[in-house]
């Protein structure tokens, strides 16, 4: 199964911008990290337009 | 009661529950409160009378006399009244320092516990669950109150429609400098250009240290880092010497607030209920307030013992009475301004003064769009939903 969100933490600010426009809430920010429940995930690509720093890649399975 | 989220709007509202006597948890994801700040953290000197607040000295990087605003083609109109001064904040202390007076009134307070989900009774929000230190816990409690900002999980949970869309968003990023020349004015750069559908903004925080950022419009195809080192680059002037100290950044709601901000034992205030100025996507006033009336209401319904949703209306009918028609104006505004090429920039701040300037931000738009059309009336399409036309 191939993962539908990845992120570069070498980028991520933890902002939490992704988790705030996620539409299914499947994105949470733990402190620096940026968890995503894959089984919630739909893959839209919002998280990976909003982020100001273009740390997300979402791959549509 | 329940506080998610220990910034300016959540520690206000446990500060002033728990000076009336209820027993208050205000819970905090992060380690250290006030962190990461992902704001622009400039406050208008007025809001401190209208808020009851006072700002410690030590929680004020610099003191601002007024603004200036930068055509693409580098004209300007500088504003500087007694209404346009304030401050450039120390997010990190100022946060801490309204979470310390939160205590003072003998609210909790646990900073390093993340809400995880709501806890339901009867199908009613009763508590959350949430994470501290490798533990799970729940907190049981007869009114939730999320002031988790742009976030809103919880609030979402619950049934509220504070998800953000892109096209009601801007997203931020944001350097703090050291070694760029300062004045003590807010400076606004604005250019489709450079930043579609948002700004540049240069906040001193002293003589040479400043937040420089920009805001971009979420549904437009420009990244804020990219752009904003686009900026710095084609502004020796300002930025020759400059190194970055922090990298902030983050979403903001440039849109309407939601549509409810309360239900049967639960409350949303400041930016989780959207609750933020549309032109400059500045939150902190406007939450302080919102702690303030949702924390009145709160007592009320303690005092009765009934935290149902009749009890707690009165502070989204009382803010949407006294503030919800000043930032629908800032949001037909922008929705206005979004429209403007760069060639309208320039006629408009080369056609205006610092009076007319004035008249706009305090909503009084019709005498400026008047002005400008005589010299441009084609921009009647564009500007004139400002006046009513």
């Amino acid at each position: 199964m191939v993962q539908k969100f990845s992120l570069d933490s070498s980028k991520c600010i933890y902002c939490a911008g992704c988790v705030s426009v996620c539409p299914v809430l499947a994105l949470t920010l733990n402190e620096t990290k940026i968890l995503c429940d894959e089984g919630k995930c739909i893959a839209c690509g919002t998280c990976e337009k909003g982020c100001p720093v273009a740390a997300i890649k979402i791959t549509k399975p | 009661m329940v506080v998610l989220g220990a910034g300016p709007g959540g520690s206000t509202f446990g500060k002033k529950a728990a000076a009336a006597g209820m027993k208050v948890l205000v819970l905090d994801k992060k380690k250290e409160i006030g962190t990461p700040v992902r704001c622009g953290e400039g406050i208008a000197e007025h809001s401190e009378a209208e808020l009851g607040i006072k700002v410690l000295p030590n929680a004020i990087a610099s003191t601002i006399d007024g603004a200036r605003v930068f055509a693409p083609n580098g004209k300007t109109i500088r504003l500087k009244t007694p209404s346009t001064r304030g401050y450039v904040l120390e997010r990190k202390l100022f946060d801490k320092h309204l979470a310390m007076d939160a205590v003072r009134a003998g609210a909790h307070v646990l900073p390093h516990t993340l809400a995880a989900s709501l806890i339901k009774k009867d199908g009613k929000p009763a508590g959350v669950k949430a994470v501290h230190m490798g533990e799970e816990i729940e907190f049981r409690a007869p009114l939730v109150v999320s002031a988790e900002g742009m976030e809103a999980k919880i609030a979402r949970e619950a049934g509220f429609d504070a998800k953000a869309t892109l096209y009601d968003v801007d997203t931020c990023f944001e350097y703090e400098m050291a070694g760029v020349p300062c004045e003590p004015y807010i400076d606004l750069y604005f250019s489709t250009r450079i930043a579609n559908r948002g700004y540049v903004w240069i906040f001193p925080k002293g003589k040479d240290v400043a937040n420089v950022g920009i805001g971009i419009g979420g549904n437009v195809n420009q990244n804020p880092k990219v752009q904003l080192d686009l900026f710095i680059s084609e502004h020796p002037e300002l930025f020759k010497r400059a190194q970055p100290v922090e990298y902030k950044g983050g979403i903001i709601s440039v849109g309407a607030p939601i549509n409810e901000f309360v239900k049967d034992n639960f409350m949303v205030i400041g930016t989780a209920a959207h609750q933020v100025d549309p032109i400059h996507g500045g939150g902190i006033g406007l939450a302080i307030e919102a702690g303030n009336l949702a924390a009145e209401s709160a007592v009320e319904a303690f005092k009765k013992g009934d935290y149902s949703k009749k009890n707690l209306l009165p502070y989204e009918e009382k803010w949407r009475k006294q503030t919800g028609p000043k930032l629908a104006k800032r949001l037909m505004l922008r929705k206005v301004l979004e429209k403007l090429s760069d060639d309208d920039w320039n006629h408009i701040v080369g056609s205006i003064n610092e009076a007319d300037l004035d008249k706009v931000l305090s909503g009084d738009y019709k005498p400026v769009v008047a002005k400008v059309l005589i010299t441009r009336p084609t921009l009647l399409k564009v500007l004139g939903v400002l006046t009513g036309i």
